[in-house]
């Protein structure tokens, strides 16, 4: 039996990645590379859980072996900022192509070609 | 001297890039020669880190924070790092000279310190020995590289721009949900752990793995399905910037490619991976030579044919070989000298002539003799004539693939080097034997750089040993993965 987390964030990343190939408006793509990341970032967090333990934080009561796996935990941080970065990156884009060609539709964006 | 030091190939790129702001109190012009100094710099310590390497034959492992691996990152400064981080300089500091004279769309800082980090996580990229950290890499490449692609900006820079960015969020995904996968089955992300544990993964897990992060590192490599960004940043971009992609982001990318890919040699269903490699590497070929063919802007020209290219030194590399790899490393130096040579000649006739479309090239054997000699050299080194470097690594790869006993990948090599020859002569003709024009001033700077980078084709063509034996040795770095694994001072963790 799969568990739900799996299923969820694959699922989370199929949704993404089908909004990137099928709509046209540059603003739906980038939202579909949001959930893709999102996905991938809960399909991380999914394979560090360890079933019943509590956060890695050191404290009353919680020893090294009562907690979950932190190196995903870690590794989320720093792709989640790194997202945010290409998403932020990707919006100045879509503002700067709205004002050369008038319109976010990709269809409509094709000077460079051949 | 104390290895070490070999982390400020990290550690200077990235504080000079803080310190821009700073220097930009000072001026435009000051914040250019600012760029000149740090690459030049940099160009010291890549030289010594050099030396060191492939003086002493032991790499160079710098442990941050002295955690031993697998608890800290380690970055591994090999045979094959040590050459192509010295590359990675060198070209750097072509290109801030370069610079100093073809920028000047504003803002200047902006540029300087997004060029820095280029050049950081290009090197970052080459030197690191832990996955995940392969990918924090990866991604500061890639987002400096998404900026730059925007630097012009003009419609046609934002429209290339966005399709880098899609194409490099998807590939970035892609390649983190391998890492997941590897490391669920592994329990590590250091690549020398993860090179001991192969044999005993999942073989499903290691295809689908290695098969995802192939794909995520294909973006950044130019490989077939997901290249489309390539010609159209390369044309987009600001000159300096394309020389640099094509001279080292995308060596970058196929060799992050190739030592993911032998580090895991030893797991169930590798070689069907190295089947995929060649398909894409294949179907790069001949998709490049293809639209290479019937292109009317120069830039986009070559954009192609270092597409095209890439292509060989994907198939080098998925011939699973010693020969091929080696065959594989001499071509991406190869390559690197003669690309950053015609990026550099074709950029600067853009400057001074105000674009690269093929009727401006009209006559240019007249209006700019240097440079259309440079362009020349170039072209005819690419097509693989003899006394030209680019003919050795062509004869090494056909070679290893004869010794492989793949005859398709002598046949394409072949075949698409009858293509480029279509397509360079046209150029090379168009240049001499077309048009009429004045002499248009060249620049003594630029003038200087072609004609030492046209030295070092000739000299590579006519000694090739020196540098063939460098790329034995950076091969060997590569493909002997049981020394990888001696070298790094793994700690007793978990396994």
């Amino acid at each position: 039996m799969i568990s739900v987390y799996y299923f969820g964030s694959i699922s989370l990343i199929l949704i993404g990645l089908y909004a990137v190939l099928v709509k046209r408006n540059v603003l739906k793509m980038l939202i579909g590379i949001s959930i893709m990341e999102t996905g991938v970032n809960l399909l991380l967090i999914s394979i560090g859980y360890v079933s019943g333990k509590s956060a890695p934080i050191l404290s009353e009561g919680i020893g090294p072996s009562q907690a979950v796996d932190p190196i995903p935990q870690a590794l989320v941080l720093t792709a989640i900022v790194i997202g945010v970065a290409t998403t932020a990156m990707a919006l100045s884009v879509a503002v700067i192509l709205y004002e050369k060609y008038g319109t976010l539709n990709v269809e409509e964006i094709r000077r460079l070609r051949g | 001297m104390n290895g070490q030091y070999a982390s400020l190939l990290i550690a200077l790129p990235l504080i000079s890039a803080f310190f821009v702001p700073l220097i930009k109190g000072l001026g435009k012009k000051a914040v250019k020669y600012y760029l000149v100094l740090v690459t030049a710099l940099q160009t010291g310590i890549a030289v010594w880190t050099f030396q060191q390497v492939y003086g002493t034959g032991q790499p160079i492992i710098v442990m941050a924070g002295a955690w031993r691996p697998p608890v800290g990152i380690n970055l591994y400064i090999g045979h094959f790092a040590a050459l192509f981080v010295l590359i990675v300089a060198v070209v750097s500091f072509l290109m801030a000279v370069f610079s100093v004279r073809a920028i000047e769309v504003e803002p200047i800082d902006k540029y300087v310190m997004l060029f820095l980090l280029l050049m950081l996580g290009a090197t970052g990229m080459i030197a690191t020995g832990d996955i995940f950290n392969l990918f924090v890499f990866m991604e500061i490449t890639a987002i400096s590289a998404y900026a730059l692609t925007a630097y012009n900006k003009t419609g046609e820079a934002a429209e290339a721009s966005l399709k880098y960015i899609v194409l490099g969020g998807i590939g970035s995904s892609f390649f983190l949900i391998g890492v997941a996968l590897i490391y669920g089955a592994l329990g590590t992300l250091n690549m020398a752990q993860i090179a001991q544990l192969a044999s005993t993964i999942d073989p499903t897990v290691a295809q689908v793995g290695l098969a995802l992060i192939i794909f995520g590192l294909a973006v950044e490599a130019e490989l077939f399905p997901l290249n489309a960004w390539a010609p159209d940043a390369y044309q987009a971009a600001p000159h300096p910037i394309t020389a640099m992609f094509s001279g080292f982001v995308v060596k970058a990318g196929l060799y992050a490619m190739a030592r993911i890919l032998y580090l895991m040699q030893a797991s169930a269903g590798w070689s069907s991976i190295l089947g995929l490699l060649i398909t894409l590497g294949t179907l790069t070929v001949i998709v490049g030579e293809l639209a290479a063919l019937r292109q009317r802007d120069v830039k986009r020209m070559v954009a192609y044919s270092s597409i095209a290219q890439v292509g060989f030194i994907a198939v080098g590399f998925a011939l699973g070989t010693q020969a091929g790899v080696n065959a594989a490393v001499f071509h991406m130096v190869n390559h690197a000298v003669v690309k950053v040579l015609m990026f550099l000649a074709i950029g600067h006739v853009a400057v001074v002539l105000g674009g690269s479309e093929l009727e401006r090239f009209k006559g240019l054997g007249k209006r700019m003799p240097l440079t259309a000699f440079a362009i020349t050299i170039g072209a005819i080194s690419i097509i693989g004539i003899p006394l030209f470097n680019v003919f050795w690594s062509k004869m090494q790869l056909v070679m290893a693939s004869m010794a492989a006993g793949k005859t398709g990948v002598i046949a394409l090599i072949l075949a698409a080097s009858v293509v480029e020859a279509v397509y360079y002569l046209r150029l090379i003709h168009t240049m001499w034997f077309a048009g009429e024009g004045e002499k248009a001033s060249e620049g003594l700077v630029i003038s200087l750089m072609l004609l030492v980078l046209v030295a070092i084709v000739v000299v590579i063509g006519i000694y090739p040993d020196y540098v063939w034996s460098l790329a034995q040795r950076a091969g060997s770095d590569i493909f002997n993965v049981a020394d990888y694994i001696k070298n790094v001072p793994l700690m007793g963790v978990g396994a």
